[in-house]
């Protein structure tokens, strides 16, 4: 088991009442799944998912990541724990613009004391594997989509993580673009890399092993 | 890692060259000017250190009492080098009488110049350390001899050696060149000392000063005293030891009033702290090390408020970076060391730019401050200091940005949902506030310093400036040739009249006591001014006569008449004075007018109580009024001419009246410069900064501005609307410095006696100012914003 979510509440105070976002969340998810997140905007996949990556903390309930509970962790032991074995892929790429395609790729590694050599070989290896050798020293907006997301998932991969957090990861591209890439993520699950997927599309959802369907913050 | 931090810092340099031309040059522009404020506050603190010794060489003062006031005074009798010397001798290493710096002339072979020298006695050289290029400290041992100057030096005797060669000073002492020594250097208070003679051919040559020593005299005070004290010795216990030894030795007669206190005057404070007020010391020019000190602070705080400012606005913009690097595992503290790198960068080149600019204007900044300033390439402490400035300057702007920056929460800025917070803006705002008060009241200050030189130039003189000459008379040769000469000048046509005087017309030199009247209080212990003068002098200068007469050839009687100033009969407070005897050291003086107060002093002060009378034997100057109708250059060679033929040895020196009268503004007119120089900065500075953050809000506004377009706002509107808050900003300055600048300056004019008043007018000039200079700013982006065409602006988003 990778991960487990139990009796988990995260909710916002409006005008004295409270909305919950997310609504007594219960998943364990093992090592090598694909999930699927779907459901209507607005129902919460995307708090569930940052809740996951960490990136959101929650109100009530417990998160247990690799027999770590996340709920007790300081931010700082929690910052290495995602920082190790979580990658994010997002649907606008969120690439940094003043970067080239070699260095935003690089960047995780600069946050995990890698040093120069070795940065450079995992650089060059993940461009080698998603064939954008010759596009390296291009700027994000010199890209199309489908690349700048390549991109994304290449620097999501680079610190070899055990699981991987995908917002619509497809959102922004056409279909061709849309297949590729989610071959890809095929490919990884093969390879054994965990993915948790956000996505609206009932195509890209059946490449996943299961499907969790969300409903105003409660799993249907 | 520190590689990639620089690196994504000039990239986003380069990609936002507007804003980063703005935090560098504004930055810069700051850097060099507190650069350059530091040089010369290292110049002015440094005074005297040239001096090995100087933490223990100080000058003899006192302070003496008169009329319930204490006024200080640098002269000392005679006899006071010897006593010192016999009954503390244990507390001093050296005694130094000497006589005050003044222009002599020296000769050797034809050539005469005039040059500023003391007579000393020996150990001076010892004392002042004085770097000899020949000779050696025993120099002055022999009472024929003189040590010189390099650069006198060099004028007499090129590259030749001096050493032993045969000078005279004044025309009439036969010295021997026994030493050269390194000039000393523009920061120290004896740097006009030209040349150094033995005290000992002083007291032999002059009849005077060897009456002085044969006979003891304790009452004349003609001569200057410094002292060296032992290592273990604290100057407040010599001073407080040696207090009365003046007092004690005084004859009977002279002991009036109480008792005068002698004290030791430390070297470290001639420069700084020369300034005293009823016996207690008020600072001086450490005021202007202080205030620019401060104001440098400010500068560089306004450029460092610059980069917050600008960083902060440009968040938006770096609030994704910021998301995805926390998604991708970054902390806090490596974003707060990113973000600080940065700064670090900027800081980094705006200093490089800043050293340039600093080369560039070192030689203007030298003139408008009278220094000579080098800039300390090889200066390891310099460099240190430099880094370390560096660094707290980076700190300082970067600090801000960097916190505020890193704190941002990732999932937020990455949906997309989030907005500059309200704190930040107010933060910003806040800061523009501080960049204006600042601003505003350097240039109230700017505008009080320049209405009280006005007001001061606008004083009446009392007497007509226009054509007059001053000659000082050096040396003795002049002697009994007045009328010869007078009559000579005024016959060539090259003047219109001829006297002499005991003082200058901007200066005044002695003053004495002992004047009995009618109507005196015999508690009274009066002080007034003495001129001597010759017949001519109230026609060659123009005085005022206000009652009664001018002095006049006709009455042999005048010959002890006395003219006293209007200030004089006030302070005498004699009614019609006219026709009174006045009695002077035991001899009656009949009253025979009174003239207009003349300004000789600082034009920052009263006029001070003078007293006129007839003395051809005590005259140092010759005032000339040149023939308006002849060109001054013509005249003056006429009149050299002339006095060489009367005098073939003695070099021919002249100033103008008004030019050294306006010498008494140099001082205050250098302040003014400076003070200017930064208020003007100090604006540009925060111009800058409101010109980036109008040009950013501009930005931030564009789909509001193409909204309201859309549904009819006129580009008036518009700039309205945009012009606004930073209007409401200025104006909350403007409250705020008025109230700091009116409490400072009229500090500052508590300084002069003689003051102007600060009127509204200052005030609403410098903030009709302020707003003009922030409308037209704003405008420039405002407008651009306005016109902008609306479909463009809303397609954007």
């Amino acid at each position: 088991m990778i991960l487990q979510l139990k009796d988990l509440f995260k909710w916002v105070n409006s005008g004295g009442h409270r909305i919950f976002l997310l609504n007594d969340i219960d998943i364990s998810i093992n090592q090598g799944e694909f999930i699927s997140i779907m459901g209507p905007s607005g129902s919460g996949k995307t708090t569930l998912l940052n809740v996951i990556g960490m990136l959101d903390d929650f109100n009530e309930g417990s998160y247990e990541f690799l027999e770590e509970s996340v709920h007790k962790l300081k931010e700082k032991h929690r910052a290495n724990l995602y920082k190790e074995y979580i990658g994010f892929v997002f649907q606008s790429y969120h690439l940094i613009d003043e970067l080239t395609v070699y260095e935003n790729i690089e960047t995780p590694l600069l946050y995990k004391k890698y040093n120069s050599l070795e940065r450079k070989a995992a650089v060059a290896d993940m461009l080698d594997r998603f064939n954008i050798v010759g596009k390296k020293d291009l700027f994000p907006a010199q890209l199309s989509g489908g690349q700048q997301q390549l991109v994304g998932i290449a620097r999501a991969l680079i610190s070899n993580p055990k699981l991987i957090l995908a917002d619509e990861p497809t959102g922004n591209l056409n279909s061709k673009q849309s297949t590729e890439i989610m071959d890809l993520f095929k490919e990884l699950n093969n390879e054994g890399v965990t993915i948790i997927q956000v996505t609206h599309s009932e195509k890209n959802a059946a490449y996943g092993s299961r499907t969790i369907n969300l409903l105003d913050g409660r799993i249907v | 890692m520190i590689r990639n931090y620089f690196k994504i810092a000039w990239r986003n340099l380069k990609q936002n060259k507007g804003y980063s031309l703005i935090n560098i040059g504004g930055l810069a522009v700051g850097m060099a000017l507190v650069i350059l404020i530091g040089l010369w506050i290292h110049d002015e603190v440094t005074f005297n250190q040239n001096h090995e010794n100087h933490d223990r060489i100080a000058q003899i003062l006192v302070h003496k009492t008169a009329n319930g006031k204490k006024r200080t005074r640098y002269t000392m009798p005679y006899p006071l080098g010897n006593e010192l010397r016999n009954k503390y001798g244990d507390h001093f290493e050296y005694v130094v009488m000497s006589s005050f710096r003044n222009n002599n002339i020296l000769s050797f072979g034809d050539k005469t110049i005039s040059k500023k020298g003391s007579f000393m006695e020996p150990d001076a050289l010892r004392m002042l350390s004085l770097d000899m290029i020949r000779g050696n400290w025993n120099g002055l041992i022999n009472p024929n001899s003189v040590v010189i100057s390099e650069s006198t030096a060099k004028v007499f005797f090129g590259d030749n050696n001096p050493i032993g060669e045969f000078m005279t000073i004044s025309n009439k002492l036969n010295v021997r060149v026994t030493g050269v020594y390194k000039d000393i250097p523009h920061n120290a208070e004896l740097n006009d000392l030209k040349f150094i003679a033995p005290w000992d051919l002083y007291t032999l040559s002059y009849g005077w000063v060897k009456y002085a020593r044969d006979n003891n005299i304790w009452d004349n005070t003609s001569y200057q005293l410094y002292v060296q004290t032992t290592e273990d010795t604290s100057m407040a216990m010599v001073s407080s030891k040696i207090k009365h030894t003046v007092y004690d030795n005084l004859p009977k007669y002279s002991k009036k009033g109480d008792p005068s206190e002698l004290f030791l005057f430390p070297m470290k404070d001639w420069h700084l702290r020369s300034n005293w007020k009823g016996g207690v010391n008020t600072g001086g020019f450490i005021q202007y090390v202080w205030l620019f000190g401060i104001i440098g602070a400010f500068v560089l705080l306004l450029a460092c408020i610059n980069f917050m400012n600008l960083s902060t606005a440009q968040s938006q913009k770096r609030a994704k970076e910021v998301g995805i690097r926390k998604s991708v595992g970054s902390t806090k503290k490596q974003l707060i060391n990113q973000f600080l790198s940065e700064s670090f960068l900027v800081v980094f080149l705006a200093f490089i730019l800043a050293i340039f600019l600093v080369i560039l204007v070192t030689p203007t900044f030298n003139q408008l401050a009278n220094k000579q300033i080098i800039f300390p390439y090889s200066s390891m402490s310099f460099w240190l200091v430099s880094a370390g400035f560096i660094i707290i300057t980076s700190i300082l702007a970067g600090s801000y940005p960097a916190l505020y920056l890193s704190s941002f929460q990732p999932v937020k800025v990455l949906k997309g949902a989030f907005k500059t917070g309200n704190s930040a803006s107010a933060f910003r705002k806040a800061l523009v506030v501080v960049q204006f008060t600042v601003s505003i009241i350097l240039v109230i200050g700017t505008l009080v310093v320049e209405k009280q030189i006005d007001h001061s130039k606008n004083r009446p003189i009392g007497y007509e400036q226009n054509g007059l000459v001053m000659i000082e008379k050096i040396t003795e040769d002049y002697e009994g040739k007045y009328n010869a000469i007078r009559s000579e000048l005024i016959s060539s046509n090259a003047v219109v009249e001829m006297s002499e005087s005991s003082s200058p017309l901007t200066e005044m030199y002695s003053s004495g006591g002992g004047f009995e009247w009618p109507g005196k209080s015999p508690d009274f212990i009066p002080n007034l001014i003495t001129i001597s003068i010759g017949h001519d002098y109230g026609k060659t200068i123009g005085w005022e006569i206000v009652k009664g007469r001018d002095f006049s050839r006709e009455f042999s009687t005048d010959s002890t008449a006395f003219v006293f100033n209007e200030a004089a009969i006030k302070y005498m407070g004699i009614e019609n004075p006219i026709g009174k005897i006045v009695r002077w050291n035991n001899e009656e003086h009949k009253i025979i007018g009174v003239v207009k107060d003349m300004l000789a002093e600082s034009p920052f002060e009263p006029v001070k109580q003078a007293v006129y009378m007839i003395k051809y034997n005590n005259t140092n100057w010759i005032n000339l009024k040149l023939n308006p109708k002849k060109s001054s250059s013509a005249s003056l060679s006429i009149i050299e001419s002339v006095l060489k033929k009367h005098a073939p040895y003695v070099p021919f020196k002249y100033q103008f009246v008004d030019t050294a009268f306006a010498k008494k503004f140099v001082a205050e007119e250098r302040i003014r410069t400076l003070a200017t120089i930064f208020a003007f900065f100090a604006i540009f500075i925060s111009c800058l900064g409101l010109f980036g953050l109008a040009s950013f809000m501009a930005e931030q506004r564009t789909k509001e501005i193409g909204i309201r377009k859309v549904v009819g706002a006129s580009v008036f509107n518009l700039w309205k609307i945009l012009s606004k808050d930073f209007v409401k900003l200025v104006m909350i300055s403007c409250v705020i410095a008025t109230p700091i600048a009116y409490y400072g300056m009229s500090n500052w004019l508590n300084n002069y006696e003689y003051q102007t008043n600060i009127t509204w007018w200052i005030f609403a000039l410098a903030i009709i100012g302020a707003l003009v200079i922030t409308l037209v700013t704003v405008s420039f982006q405002a407008i651009k914003a306005a016109i902008a065409n609306p479909i463009k602006s809303l397609k954007t988003e």
